[in-house]
């Protein structure tokens, strides 16, 4: 791999190793199974080892599913300048990231995009893919 | 805003860069009006530690207080030569390489949040306290617990009760902090792969704050009942000026746990 700069390596980390904490990311999570969901936000667990939020997503034959995603430790998000309302039940989102191999509606968000752009990730605040 | 990018080393593949980071001190360095801002970890825009000689304390002793973050060890697989010092290489009994082989994620006690041991590390800050008499590690994750280690001269208990961080006694060599650990108890994993020990195990670690804002971190691991001969790992720290700890409970809403599968493995999969 060419070296890229710094930063960028670290973003591109956080989007592809949701949980360098207590356990082994690659054990819980299929890096291959990107999930790409739109949907409205019903919860949001700021807890540890890992805030989690769900997310309420229709499919195409007007089936919802309720998915749980999970985001880095409140006090990593702190940290990246979270809050802890920087997401809130009723807000509309699209979220990229990777699904559990043993949960089918159990994800590790790696970007959460609001409809006015702005965007958090698994570990900061702010419009940080750029 | 003068910007430069401080080395961060990349190997191909993702499991090293994940070996790497948390050990990582500076990924990114910005030099504006307020001082040094970057990247510590996985921590964005931290003030970053002025360039600096170590300080002491008023009688002379070396202040290591502060809050950290890195480990003496690869935390992802201590056997890894990178995080070795030259010369030392972790070669296992027989039983013990057939329990590495044996052993799954879901069993990880760190992943069960239970403690890490020494010297694994994790993602998170910790702090040393000094007293007269005994010094503190403050650990905001794995598992928001504390070491102390015994500064007052005494000795190890003849029968010390195993116990996760064991018994711990220091004391300085020149600017070295030794802190000499028995009696841990068998449970805790070296690394995410799994590498055990037995309560036969010692640990030095030897901590030298090389100047303000970062620290060399060795730990010697001699366990006869686990590996043929010991070894030393090397790390380092660095200090995140004007940080605080947080809180961390992992035993609130750990999820995680039963969807882990297969081997034991590091957080990228090696």
């Amino acid at each position: 791999m060419k070296p890229c700069a710094a930063f960028v390596c670290f973003l591109w980390l956080a989007s592809v190793s949701p949980a360098l904490a207590h356990h082994s990311a690659a054990a819980e999570f299929d890096f291959n199974a990107k999930i790409d969901l739109s949907g409205v936000v019903t919860k949001v667990e700021w807890t540890n080892p890992h805030a989690h939020f769900y997310l309420d997503v229709k499919d195409s034959s007007g089936k919802v599913m309720n998915w749980n995603l999970e985001l880095a430790s409140p006090n990593v998000l702190i940290r990246n300048g979270w809050k802890r309302n920087s997401l809130k039940p009723g807000d509309m989102v699209t979220v990229t990231g990777i699904r559990a191999k043993d949960n089918p509606a159990f994800g590790s968000a790696s970007v959460i995009t609001f409809p006015d752009g702005h965007k958090l990730t698994f570990l900061a605040a702010g419009d940080s893919e750029r | 805003m003068i910007r430069r990018t401080a080395a961060l080393l990349l190997s191909g593949t993702v499991s090293a860069i994940l070996g790497v980071v948390a050990q990582q001190a500076v990924a990114q360095v910005q030099i504006g009006d307020k001082g040094k801002t970057g990247t510590i970890g996985l921590y964005r825009n931290q003030r970053l530690p002025s360039d600096g000689p170590a300080p002491k304390l008023a009688d002379g002793t070396p202040d290591l207080s502060g809050v950290w973050l890195g480990s003496g060890s690869d935390s992802a697989d201590i056997a890894d030569p990178k995080s070795l010092k030259p010369g030392s290489e972790v070669d296992m009994l027989p039983w013990a390489q057939k329990v590495v082989k044996g052993r799954l994620s879901k069993q990880d006690p760190e992943a069960n949040c239970l403690p890490a041991g020494i010297p694994r590390g994790s993602p998170y800050p910790w702090r040393i306290l000094q007293t007269p008499t005994h010094y503190f590690i403050l650990y905001e994750g794995n598992i928001h617990s504390f070491r102390q280690i015994f500064m007052d001269g005494r000795a190890h208990p003849t029968d010390p009760d195993p116990t996760w961080y064991g018994h711990s006694v220091g004391h300085w060599e020149g600017n070295t902090l030794v802190v000499d650990t028995v009696g841990f108890n068998d449970k805790f994993w070296f690394d995410y792969k799994g590498h055990p020990h037995t309560e036969q195990l010692h640990t030095i670690e030897r901590y030298t704050r090389t100047d303000l804002g970062h620290m060399s971190i060795e730990v010697t691991i001699d366990d006869p009942g686990t590996y043929t001969k010991p070894f030393t790992t090397v790390g380092r720290a660095t200090l995140m000026p004007g940080a605080e700890l947080l809180e961390y409970i992992c035993q609130e809403n750990n999820q995680d746990l039963p969807l882990l599968e297969g081997p034991a493995r590091g957080p990228g999969g090696r």
